[in-house]
Formats: structure tokens, C-alpha cells, sequence
């Protein structure tokens, strides 16, 4: 089939808008916005969180309708902007992040569900499961429909869907939209998704990839129109774009360079200690870190490094081994304990873990270490306020209210509220439980730039992350977790992203 | 569209945004949110209050609903400990009827004194929440399941023990308990204000109210700050149990004699006092004066129309309508609170949302409409100031 994309085929424009704009309560999200997908090409829509990407895929989805001036044409013809029937029909598939699916239903029941079955009273499964089979087999794919979705990989729940999704069929009509589909995913499982994408290519459909990962760019698309501030700022062939130009086009300025941490000698004071610690899947592992100390753990999915730091936090069940803080052991294993020792812990799930969205800043700020005065325990309110105001004050949180609810500040200003809680208990030794996953480009400079801050002030600093490039450039050492343990220990020249994927590669 | 069509159109819109604004001001002003209970109140005894007023505005419908719900409401404190941990204790009620009846058999059949009759009660009371709380946290039962069985557990044991008998009279000593009046107020009631200020207290001011509330708001980040909830829910049942028992205590004291209904009839006052004080002064929280505010509110409400004339079931048509009616308005509230977040990136970012933003505090609209009648004051802002 690739081999009969001719020219003109390649010059036909699958979906065209135009003059798409947007407001929402007098806030510009879309102005005058344009986008050409053609025919039988992966186009990549790319911009940081913020820059509209997703309000031009629900008005395309037809959730938002779109301003007066808008003009959309499908496969040539005239299309009506904001309504989903006129999306449906004309070809649009959508997968969302959150894929929509139901986990304790089966593979099959989740492809069947509101298509309805045979007979009206009585759903069979083997019917179900034969459907379901068909469907998958159209993508030649390799999945047992009688599955519990619960049971799949993330790769392979993505996979089903698309399935879904696209409903067997993929033909020359068919523009497939994936919203970020490997937001969720392991590096290694990234490869599967891109897989079946090249594969619907192959097919003659055309596929919309919204992303903020530059490198799926350049592994997976043809062209890519990049949004910045709810503006079009570019449609390029990616093969005619360098990593570098790709960046700039994203953030609208050359990125400086973030490796600026100073490599000190790993001879600094010890002050995490960590001895032949056991639990889950993580077995005898041993690490020191130094005061200014950035140090990274990594490795594939089921090497234990997702569980290291909840290990060493003692919010995971430890079986094993043992947590010392400046040379003195951590009794116990709970949060409570290593608080009190002065652990500070981010947890990757920052909704779910990080901060109580209905609290105010100042509750959440003070929540680990509550002031009380007299026998009473008398909390006052006046004495917490002042004491927030003035830690929202050093971190610069925006908006400066105590009194701010803290589901309504975004993602970066939640994030220095939770490193000020921690900071406010002289935490010496900082957490970061994966903490750029979801987070766009631009604020993980500033994720960054507070850790850095944190080692610089002489705390030890601790990351686990799945992404290697990150990792290279924050971390004066890397962990690379093989089966449980340590695998290998990266610092220096040493430290570079090719060899920490290749180290978590090895079988041992 | 001629120029003088959309002037006038302008000033047609720029009035109607002006009244909206005014109206929400006072509503600002006013806090119509925050003690909007307090106006209904006010409503009901001014409505009542023309209706009756020779049986409503007398001292005695004052003192017999003061009372009266002084029990519901040492109830209802009792069920703010666990709620506030984010956890139910349904078997609250019940508790409170097997205290009353085992207070009145503990005195009448086995002629233990009333001291040391109350304290075995209070005791029970604490086994009870220590049962319920091994339960829910040690062994991991969701709440509701746990409190619910436990409620036909304790109906089984009072119907046991009173076998279809009423126990009574009791002691002089235990009866003097709940029938004094100092200055005028029944005993039972500034009971009642006591256990609320020290609730108040606790749940609010000190650092334990302010961890059972984060094991409330979210127990997972709770415990990923330090706070140990496993512990703190434990405790919040233990608490609910032993001040459910003491409410049992005083209600045998109250009635002089006691039979093994009672009890389940408690439940729903209770939780809608609660469950209604969290739409009253701190917004989607429990809070202790909320509940009772919303707990007066109710009464005054099923007292008025009773003495109006209305059927015994109104009371119970009433409670339950403010229960639901008091979940339907926090969750709708606090929905339309995070469109309101979410639709808005940076507060004080510019006028308008300055002063659109009490209008959807106040004004109920739904969220399309609105966002397409502000996008659209917004412009035509811009353009008038130019």
C-alpha cells in the first residue's frame, strides 16, 4: 500500500480547517487556527499543555462549537464544525486519553458495548467473542477477547481502543484522532502503539496524533503542526525538522541548556542511606545519597523502580532491609516515621496523592506539621495564615491567598505549594515520585529548577523516572533497577541516555 | 443592524448585567451562600408565625423544639466524627436505642445504681465503635456495610434484652438528669451547646480535628503526609459510639420509659442535620454550628407544620425531602464550583472575570449557557471601551 501513495494522493486534503477560533469566559483559547491533514499521513498535532491542542480536538470531536468564521472540509467536502453526528459520519475516530474503557469488563464486552447484538434480549458471548476476534483481526492484532481489560498492559488497552474506536474498519476515509495515547505508557510499550498507527497508515487512513513529546514526532509522523498559545505557528515535513528547530517551535525560543547542574564529587555527606531494602518486587537494594546530591532511578516496567521510593518513604510495605537518615536508622515504616525523620515525598499520582483539592493553600501547606499553642492544642487560624502567606510568598505561588482553593491553581503552583509543605518541615531529603509524567514542557523547567534549588540549599534529592533524556540531564548519578536490584550505577561521562536504555536492557 | 439598534441593544444588556450584579452583591453581602439556613430559618418563623401565632411564637414551642431535638443533635455530633474522617456510622441510631434500653434495664431489672448503669452503658457504647472501627480499618469492610449489619446486630440484642417490655419508672436521681431548667433553658439543651462548643473545638481548632478531616478529604494523601488514618478512623467510630450511647442515656432519662423501638427513627435527623450543615457557613465541609443551624432549621420546619395542622408523616416526608434536597444542592455547588476553576485560568486576570464571577456564585445558569453569555459580554466590553 505505501508504495501506491503517489503523488496524488499524497496532495489530497483528508480533513482542511480554517479560521477556527475559540473563546472561553473572554479568555482566548483558539484564534483563527488553521489545520491541513492529508490523505494516508500521521500528522502530528504538538504544543505544550495550554496551547488549544485539546480545544481544537473537541471542536473537532463536535464537544465545543467553534466561533463565527470557521470553515472545515472532509475528504472536500463542506463539514459542520461542533456537531459529533457530522464527525461520526464523516469518518472522524476518536481515541481520548483516558481511552474510556470499562476494566472489569471483558475485551470483547468493552468492542461490543452499544453496538448492539444480535437479538435484543439475550447478549451471547460467543457471539461477543467472535465479533470482538474480527475486529481485532482486522489490525492483525494478537489479543484474547475473552481478557478482562484489567488484565492488559496498557500498550494492549490502548490497542483495543483504537479497536473500538475505529470499529473494524479503516479505509481511505477514515481519520483516526489520538490524544496523547503513550501519556500512560512505559517507554518500551510505546513501540506497540506506534506499530499499530503505521499500520493504519498502511491501510489508507490518516491519523491526527496529538502529542507533547517531541520524539514520537520524529519517530512516527510525517508532518506536524505545531500551536503555541492558541495560535498555528507552524505545519512542517518532520523529516525536514532537527530536534532543536522542533523545540523552538514548541516553546517559541531556543531551549536552554538544562544540564547546568554542577557535578559535584559524589564524596558530599552521606545523608539518605539505604540498606538491602526488600518489598514488592524490589530485592536487597542499596543506595547512598549525598547532601546537593540529584540522584535518578530508572529501569523497564517491573524492574521495581516505580516501588523504590514509596519503599524508601515506607508509604509501600517494607520486608526488608533498612532507611537511615544522617546515620541514624528509621524506625518503623510508615509516612509518619520518615516525615519525622525528614523525608519529603511528591507522589507520582499528584490528584490522587498530592494535595487536598478542596483545601485551602494554607491547609495544605500545614498538614504534615501542625502548630498548636497550649495544653488545648488551639490551632489559630490567624498565626496558620500568616505562616502560608509567607511560604506562598518565598515559592512565589500564584495567586498569593492562603485562602485559595487549591484545585484552582494549575498544575506548576500546585507543585511549589506541595515543595513548600515540605520545605516548612526542613525536610532533608526530597522525593520525587516520577514527577514529570503529564507534565508539559514547559513546566517541567520548573519542576526542575526547584529541585535543583532543593539539592543546591544541601538536601539529597531522589527521582524515579521512566524517561532517560530527563534524567540525564537533572541527575549526577542514575540507578538503572534490573529485576528488583541495582543493575547499574551511571555517573559522570558515563551518564548518557543510549546507555541507560541499554542498561536497563540487558537480561542478567 | 443599524447603529441605533445596537446601542440600544447595549444599554438593554448593560442593564440587565447591572441589576445581576446588584442583586449579587447583596447576595455577597448578605452571605446568602454561607447562612442562607439562617434566612430560611428566619422565613419559617416569620411564615408560621402568621400562620399560628397563638400556638407557634409561644415559649413552649421554643422550649418543647430546643429540647426535643437536643437528642437528634448530640446525635448528629456523635455522626460528625466519622463523616468528617470521610467514613459512615449508620449504626449510630441504633446504638442510642440500645443504650436507652439497656440504661432502663440495667436500672429496673438488674437494680444497678444509675451511675454505675450509665457508665456500663457508655462503655458498650465505646465497644460498639471500637467493633465498627476493627472492622472497617483492620479488616477493611466499607463502612456503610459494616454500620448497617452492626445496626441489626443492635436491634437484635435490645429486642433480647426488652422482650417486648417497657422498662420504667427509674430512679429520681437518673430522671433529675434531664428535667432541670436553669435560667429557663432545658438541661438537655445547653447539653447539647456544651457537647457542640467542645466538638467545635476539637473538629475545627486542634490538630486532630484538622487530620480526621484530611482522612475525610483524601485518605490516601492524608497518610502520604504523616497523618496515621487508620488510627484517626478507629478513633472517629470509637468517639461516635460512645457519644451516640450518651445520647441513648439521656433520652431514657427523658422519657421515664423506654422499649426496644427506639432508635431507628434517629437515624435520618441526624444525618440530614449533618449532611444540611455542610451547605451552612464552611461550605462542603462538616462543620459543627452548620449541623446545627440545619438541625433547628428542620425542626422549627416539621414543628410549624404540625401545629398548621399537618399529618405525623410530614415529619418524615420533611426530613427526608432536606436530606436529599441538602446532598442534591452541595454536590450541584460544588460542580458548579470547579466549572468555575476550571473555565477561569487565572483568576484576577482581567475585569471581566472580576465581575462575572459573583454572578455564578449566586445565580444558578448552566455551564454552556453561561460561558457563551460571558464570552459574549467580553467582547462587547473590549469593543465599548475602545
Amino acid at each position: 500500500m505505501s508504495s501506491s501513495r503517489d503523488a496524488e494522493t499524497l496532495a489530497a486534503e483528508a480533513l482542511t480547517l480554517k479560521g477556527v477560533s475559540k473563546r472561553f469566559r473572554g479568555q482566548r483559547a483558539l484564534e483563527s487556527v488553521q489545520l491541513h491533514v492529508r490523505a494516508g499521513e500521521v500528522h502530528a498535532l504538538l504544543g505544550v499543555n495550554g496551547s488549544g491542542k485539546s480545544t481544537l480536538i473537541k471542536i473537532l470531536a463536535g464537544y465545543h462549537a467553534p466561533e463565527h468564521g470557521a470553515s472545515a472540509q472532509l475528504h472536500g467536502r463542506g463539514f459542520t464544525l461542533g456537531s459529533a453526528a457530522a464527525a461520526a459520519e464523516g469518518g472522524l475516530r476518536f481515541v481520548h486519553q483516558d481511552l474510556g474503557l470499562i476494566a472489569s469488563l471483558t475485551v470483547a464486552e468493552n468492542l461490543t458495548l452499544g453496538v448492539g447484538h444480535g437479538s435484543l434480549i439475550w447478549t451471547s458471548k460467543r457471539q461477543d467473542r467472535r465479533v470482538a476476534g474480527k475486529l481485532l483481526k482486522e489490525l492483525s492484532l494478537d489479543i484474547d477477547p475473552g481478557l478482562h481489560v484489567r488484565q492488559l498492559s496498557t500498550a494492549h488497552q490502548t490497542m483495543v481502543a483504537i479497536v473500538r474506536a475505529l470499529r473494524g474498519t479503516v479505509d481511505k476515509r477514515t481519520i483516526l484522532v489520538l490524544d496523547e495515547p503513550t501519556a500512560a505508557l512505559p517507554a518500551h510499550e510505546v513501540q506497540q502503539v506506534f506499530d499499530i498507527v503505521r499500520r493504519i497508515r498502511r491501510a489508507g487512513g490518516s491519523v491526527i496524533y496529538v502529542t507533547h513529546r517531541l520524539a514520537e514526532v520524529q519517530a512516527l509522523c510525517d508532518r506536524v503542526t505545531v500551536l503555541r498559545d492558541g495560535q498555528h505557528i507552524a505545519t512542517r515535513e518532520v523529516a525536514a525538522l532537527t530536534h532543536d528547530e522542533l523545540v523552538e517551535l514548541v516553546i517559541g525560543r531556543a531551549l536552554e541548556n538544562l544540564g547546568q547542574t554542577q557535578h559535584q564529587s559524589s564524596a558530599t555527606t552521606p545523608v539518605l542511606g539505604v540498606e538491602t531494602l526488600s518489598g514488592d518486587t524490589v530485592r536487597d537494594f542499596s543506595l547512598t545519597v549525598g547532601a546537593g546530591e540529584t540522584v535518578g532511578i530508572t529501569g523497564l516496567v517491573g524492574s521495581g523502580y516505580e516501588e523504590v521510593s514509596g519503599l524508601i518513604f515506607g508509604s509501600r510495605r517494607r520486608t526488608g532491609g533498612e532507611v537511615r537518615l544522617a546515620g541514624a536508622m528509621i524506625r518503623g515504616n510508615s509516612p509518619r516515621e520518615a516525615i519525622r525523620a525528614g523525608i519529603a515525598f511528591t507522589p507520582a499520582d499528584r490528584k490522587g496523592g498530592g494535595g487536598m483539592m478542596g483545601w485551602t493553600l494554607r491547609e495544605n501547606l500545614t498538614l504534615p506539621r501542625l502548630v498548636a499553642a497550649g495544653p488545648l492544642r488551639w490551632m489559630s487560624p490567624r498565626n496558620e495564615r500568616l505562616e502560608a502567606r509567607g511560604w506562598l510568598e518565598r515559592l512565589e505561588v500564584r495567586p498569593l491567598d492562603p485562602e485559595a482553593s487549591f484545585s484552582s491553581l494549575s498544575g506548576g503552583n500546585q507543585q511549589k505549594v506541595v515543595l513548600a509543605r515540605w520545605l516548612r518541615c526542613n525536610a532533608r531529603v526530597f522525593i520525587f515520585d516520577q514527577p514529570t509524567v503529564g507534565v508539559d514542557l514547559g513546566a517541567r523547567r520548573g519542576i526542575y529548577r526547584s529541585m535543583a534549588e532543593v539539592a543546591r540549599s544541601g538536601a539529597a534529592v531522589l527521582m524515579s523516572s521512566s524517561e532517560a533524556e530527563e534524567l540525564c540531564e537533572v541527575c549526577d548519578r542514575v540507578v538503572v533497577m534490573r529485576r528488583g536490584g541495582v543493575g547499574a550505577v551511571l555517573e559522570g561521562s558515563e551518564l548518557t541516555a543510549e546507555r541507560v536504555v541499554a542498561e536497563g536492557l540487558v537480561v542478567a | 443592524m443599524s447603529g441605533y439598534q445596537t446601542d440600544a441593544a447595549r444599554i438593554q444588556e448593560r442593564g440587565q448585567r447591572r441589576a445581576k450584579q446588584g442583586l449579587s452583591r447583596w447576595a455577597g453581602r448578605l452571605g446568602l451562600s454561607r447562612f442562607s439556613g439562617l434566612y430560611i430559618w428566619a422565613g419559617f418563623i416569620l411564615l408560621f408565625g402568621i400562620l399560628t401565632p397563638d400556638t407557634f411564637l409561644t415559649s413552649k414551642t421554643l422550649t418543647s423544639v430546643g429540647s426535643e431535638q437536643a437528642i437528634t443533635g448530640i446525635l448528629a455530633i456523635g455522626v460528625l466524627f466519622p463523616l468528617s474522617a470521610g467514613v459512615f456510622d449508620l449504626s449510630a441510631a441504633q446504638n442510642l436505642g440500645l443504650a436507652a434500653v439497656g440504661s432502663g434495664w440495667l436500672m429496673s431489672q438488674v437494680h444497678v445504681s444509675p451511675l454505675l448503669a450509665i457508665a456500663l452503658t457508655l462503655g458498650f457504647g465505646a465497644l460498639i465503635g471500637t467493633a465498627n472501627g476493627f472492622l472497617v480499618t483492620i479488616i477493611g469492610v466499607n463502612s456503610f456495610i459494616t454500620t448497617l449489619g452492626m445496626t441489626s446486630v443492635l436491634l437484635a440484642i435490645a429486642e433480647g434484652i426488652a422482650n417486648g417490655n417497657y422498662f420504667g419508672p427509674f430512679p429520681n436521681s437518673f430522671s433529675n438528669l434531664t428535667s432541670g431548667s436553669p435560667l429557663g433553658i432545658p438541661i438537655v439543651v445547653i447539653y447539647l451547646f456544651v457537647a457542640a462548643g467542645v466538638a467545635w473545638y476539637v473538629l475545627e481548632h486542634t490538630p486532630v480535628g484538622r487530620r480526621l478531616h484530611a482522612c475525610g478529604a483524601n485518605k490516601e494523601a492524608a497518610r502520604l503526609t504523616g497523618v496515621p488514618t487508620r488510627r484517626y478512623i478507629f478513633l472517629s467510630f470509637v468517639a461516635c459510639g460512645v457519644i451516640a450511647s450518651a445520647s441513648g442515656v439521656l433520652l431514657s432519662s427523658q422519657l421515664g420509659s423506654v422499649s426496644q423501638t427506639i432508635g431507628p427513627s434517629y437515624l435520618l435527623p441526624a444525618y440530614a442535620a449533618c449532611f444540611l450543615g455542610t451547605t451552612q457557613l464552611k461550605p462542603e465541609r462538616f462543620n459543627v454550628w452548620g449541623t446545627m443551624i440545619a438541625l433547628y432549621l428542620l425542626a422549627t420546619g416539621v414543628e410549624g407544620l404540625q401545629l398548621v395542622g399537618a399529618q405525623l408523616w410530614v415529619t418524615d416526608l420533611f426530613n427526608g425531602a432536606a436530606l436529599i434536597g441538602a446532598v442534591s444542592i452541595a454536590v450541584v455547588s460544588e460542580r458548579r464550583r470547579a466549572h468555575v476553576e476550571t473555565a477561569a485560568p487565572e483568576p484576577s486576570e482581567s475585569e471581566v472575570a472580576k465581575l462575572e464571577k459573583p454572578r455564578t456564585e449566586s445565580t444558578p445558569v448552566l455551564p454552556n449557557q453561561s460561558r457563551r453569555e460571558e464570552s459574549k459580554d467580553a467582547v462587547e466590553r473590549e469593543t465599548s471601551t475602545r
